[in-house]
């Protein structure tokens, strides 16, 4: 058992001791900061009509773990899914493989070390939550219990369901990054559609929040002594918290049938590891088959020639970038399988076919969002696929590779926007169609930025599927395209953003080379 | 004025290549040195870095190329500050990392055309200088697969083509032979004494094999620093008279080893016979020709 523990100890270790883990950590705490609003603050985040709770220890306690349960349920996935991946691009993964462990005990081992980097998380957001407690201090007394109490019953759960759906998926979409990101996406929002309402029904909620959230109703409609249906909102909400008035939230006492199941989720993934464990590659997979007889094939040489350098033709001095573009756009177009395509083909179809606010509001970024893996490979590849050291020494490298590759991007999302764009066009609204280019321009980089800062891919694709996620919702400020009704000045303020974050990119990268 | 022009283009293109290393360090903290006050003069021809690992070889021809920065000290190409210019450098530039990677979607073809346009060639001879390249490293076969169904020995040909592309005159090859077989070994020393013709050629490795039939010169690593340079004679003169071989018991080998030091040992019917650097050799040792690779065991494991 103590080797099984030291696998679990060492993976977790590796994936902790990273730049990228501490940038998550620091953009985790800082969310979880406005988690409970500063008691001036314009915004809410968990609100009952117009209800919100006293700032007692019950309300600290619940509100952050509901919060933390769905925000890290929703980014944690693609913070923890690419363990299985980085033991195949390490190699580590064939030394597994000859190992005596089995695929079992192997895969619970990425389950129970993806769970222990999101409980550090969680660990944080808990000691967050304890002092902004005493920062707002409104008068009421601490109650630890209020606080261990819906993180051990609420976000822990949670969580390890959410690792192991992160080992499922790297087992059977292991090649299709894609596929694992824009599956886990429709997964989460059909997850997060069930509504239950009985004691019963509460038991199947994944992520136990919403027997807390009918609770809050519940008690609403007893003060406000109406059986109508009350409005509950969970996320950030701003404006009108002036109007809030408060009521009293003493925590829930679960019923043990909820408690059960928090345990009976945990044994679930367990027992669906022990299933998928049949499945797993153990990292013996089809494109090695191909690569043995590909080298076999090569061995079947010609006589080879012998290379005289100094008769070879010199090539002549060109520094136009179009070559480079030419190949960025080449990179860009072979992350993933060729099939993949059909997809984005379908999403141009439905730009082109759907009422135009749908195409606008949501069939855009979703198609956007399926290039998550594109946009975030597009600064941080060279250090990934270890070509840094040809790319950082090449001529120019800032004014012309990094041109080239954010070139390269925003082409690929404005063909992809095209039908869209047309289509604003043909209307004659020109805003929407300009508004569609500045929010392609921003988004590529935003994800250039991230990756250059991170020097990974991760940071960026968190965020962008939170953005998304927020356009599905209709969030208005995370409308980065133009898809909903802005004041004035939008798409200069977008023109502005867009440039600093362009000035920002260059600037960090050309401090990296020069470091 | 023409004819001067003329002039000073051809003398421009006649001057010798001249790489001065001045006091380099790179540190990486207050007291963790990876390179220390190295300084080295480099003139056309091949020079073989050798050292042990962790002598600080990588971190010096990174600097060279460009992709790092050292702490302290100059390096300059034919006098052109190359820290403060590096694209002075870059242009002219062949570099083989030790621990390189490729797109893996890309084919070989493919990635040798954006190595070119990132290294800012083109034209109507990029395309046959590829395929000749290609040709000559036995991979015009391997073409058109992706670079992600390559062997290790073919990546590293790949890697080698790549910075034969823009006529380089400074070329950097750090480990270059790790993952070629004995028969592409041998052509690769063949293409690297072609190229040496007019260019400076820095090739690193620890294996002494790969550098003593090539190499003009000779410099020697350890700890982040210089240990020696000259040719290949002046550095084997160190050990000229002190290189023998003895059979011994193989239990005695420990203790031998505290006496001398061990170049190589090989069984000989349950004995072993030693190879080994000595002031005061055995009584019964034969006296032995010295090479270059004594010369290195006995600097690196005497300083």
């Amino acid at each position: 058992m103590i080797p099984f523990f030291t696998i679990i100890k060492s993976d977790y270790l590796q994936r902790t001791r990273s730049y990228a883990f501490l940038i998550t950590l620091c953009v985790s705490l800082a969310t979880a900061y406005t988690f409970i609003p500063e008691p001036n603050a314009n915004y809410s985040t968990i609100r009952v009509d117009d209800y919100i709770g006293y700032y007692n220890s019950a309300w600290f306690g619940y509100v952050t773990a509901i919060m933390t349960s769905i925000f890290l349920s929703l980014i944690g996935f693609y913070l923890v899914n690419s363990g299985i991946k980085k033991d195949i691009d390490t190699k580590v993964g064939q030394i597994v493989a000859t190992t005596p462990i089995s695929n079992f005990k192997y895969l619970l081992s990425k389950v129970l070390s993806n769970f222990l980097l999101l409980s550090t998380i969680v660990a944080m957001v808990f000691i967050m939550s304890i002092l902004l407690f005493i920062l707002y201090n409104d008068g009421f007394s601490f109650e630890l219990f209020q606080f261990v109490k819906p993180y051990l019953l609420i976000t822990l759960p949670a969580l390890f369901f959410i690792s192991m759906l992160a080992v499922v998926f790297e087992v059977f979409l292991g090649k299709y990054s894609v596929l694992q990101n824009v599956g886990f996406f429709f997964l989460f929002s059909a997850l997060m559609v069930f509504s239950p309402k009985t004691q019963s029904q509460f038991s199947f909620d994944v992520f136990g929040s919403k027997i807390v959230m009918h609770h809050l109703e519940e008690k609403v409609r007893d003060i406000t002594n109406s059986d109508a249906e009350t409005n509950l909102s969970v996320g950030y909400v701003l404006g009108h918290v002036e109007k809030a008035k408060k009521f009293e939230f003493n925590g829930i006492d679960f019923p043990t049938s909820f408690i059960i199941s928090r345990f009976v989720w945990v044994l679930f993934g367990i027992g669906i590891i022990a299933v998928i464990s049949i499945f797993f590659h153990r990292f013996d997979r089809k494109e090695h088959l191909f690569l043995k007889k590909f080298i076999a094939a090569t061995k079947e040489e010609h006589k080879v020639k012998d290379l005289l350098l100094s008769s070879l033709p010199i090539a002549s001095i060109n520094y136009k970038i179009a070559p480079l573009v030419k190949t960025e756009l080449l990179l860009l177009f072979r992350i993933g399988k060729k099939w993949l395509w059909i997809i984005n083909i379908v999403g141009m179809i439905l730009l082109a076919v759907l009422p135009i606010t749908i195409a606008h509001q949501i069939g855009l970024p979703i198609l956007w969002f399926l290039q998550v893996n594109r946009l975030s490979n597009l600064t941080t590849k060279e250090l990934t696929n270890k070509v840094h050291y040809f790319a950082f020494s090449s001529y120019k490298p800032i004014t012309r590779l990094l041109s080239s590759q954010l070139f390269a991007a925003v082409i690929l999302m404005f063909v992809l926007s095209l039908p869209l764009i047309i289509r604003h066009l043909i209307a004659f609204d020109y805003s929407a169609s300009i508004s569609i280019f500045f929010g392609g321009i921003f988004i590529v980089l935003l994800a250039a930025l991230l990756g250059v800062l991170s020097k990974g891919a991760k940071l960026f694709e968190v965020l962008f599927f939170m953005i998304a996620y927020s356009n599905i919702n209709g969030v208005l400020v995370f409308d980065y395209f133009g898809g909903f009704e802005h004041k004035a000045f939008y798409v200069l303020k977008l023109a502005i953003i867009s440039l600093v974050l362009g000035s920002l990119c260059a600037f960090v990268r050309t401090y990296q080379l020069k470091s | 004025m023409a004819l001067k022009r003329l002039l000073q283009g051809y003398l421009k293109k006649t001057e010798s290549m001249q790489l001065e290393i001045q006091n380099v360090s790179k540190r990486y903290n207050k007291n963790t040195y990876a390179l220390k006050d190295f300084s080295l003069h480099i003139e056309k021809g091949i020079l073989g870095l050798l050292g042990p690992n962790g002598a600080g070889k990588s971190t010096l021809l990174k600097m060279i190329a460009t992709v790092s920065k050292p702490s302290d000290g100059i390096i300059s190409l034919n006098k052109n500050n190359i820290i403060k210019d590096a694209n002075y450098m870059r242009k002219q530039l062949g570099f083989l990392p030790q621990d390189f990677g490729m797109y893996p979607n890309l084919n070989a073809y493919e990635f040798l055309e954006y190595i070119a346009a990132m290294k800012g060639i083109g034209g109507k001879n990029l395309k046959p200088r590829i395929s000749q390249l290609l040709e000559g490293l036995n991979l015009t076969e391997a073409a058109k697969k992706p670079i992600g169904s390559y062997s290790g020995g073919m990546k590293q040909r790949v890697g080698i083509a790549q910075a034969l592309l823009n006529n380089p005159k400074i070329v950097i090859f750090d480990e270059p032979t790790v993952g070629l077989d004995p028969e592409e070994r041998v052509r690769f020393r063949n293409l690297i004494s072609d190229l040496a013709n007019d260019c400076i050629v820095i090739l690193s490795s620890h294996i002494v094999s790969d550098i003593d039939t090539i190499a003009d010169k000779v410099a020697i690593m350890k700890n982040g620093t210089l240990i020696m340079h000259g040719n290949q004679e002046h550095i084997i003169s160190t050990v000229t008279n002190k290189v023998f071989e003895t059979r011994i018991n193989k239990d005695a080998l420990t203790y031998f080893k505290t006496q001398h030091v061990v170049v190589s040992t090989t069984r000989k019917k349950g004995d072993l016979m030693v190879r080994y650097i000595s002031e005061n050799p055995a009584e019964n040792a034969t006296k032995k020709e010295a090479n270059l690779e004594d010369a290195y065991l006995y600097l690196t494991k005497t300083n």
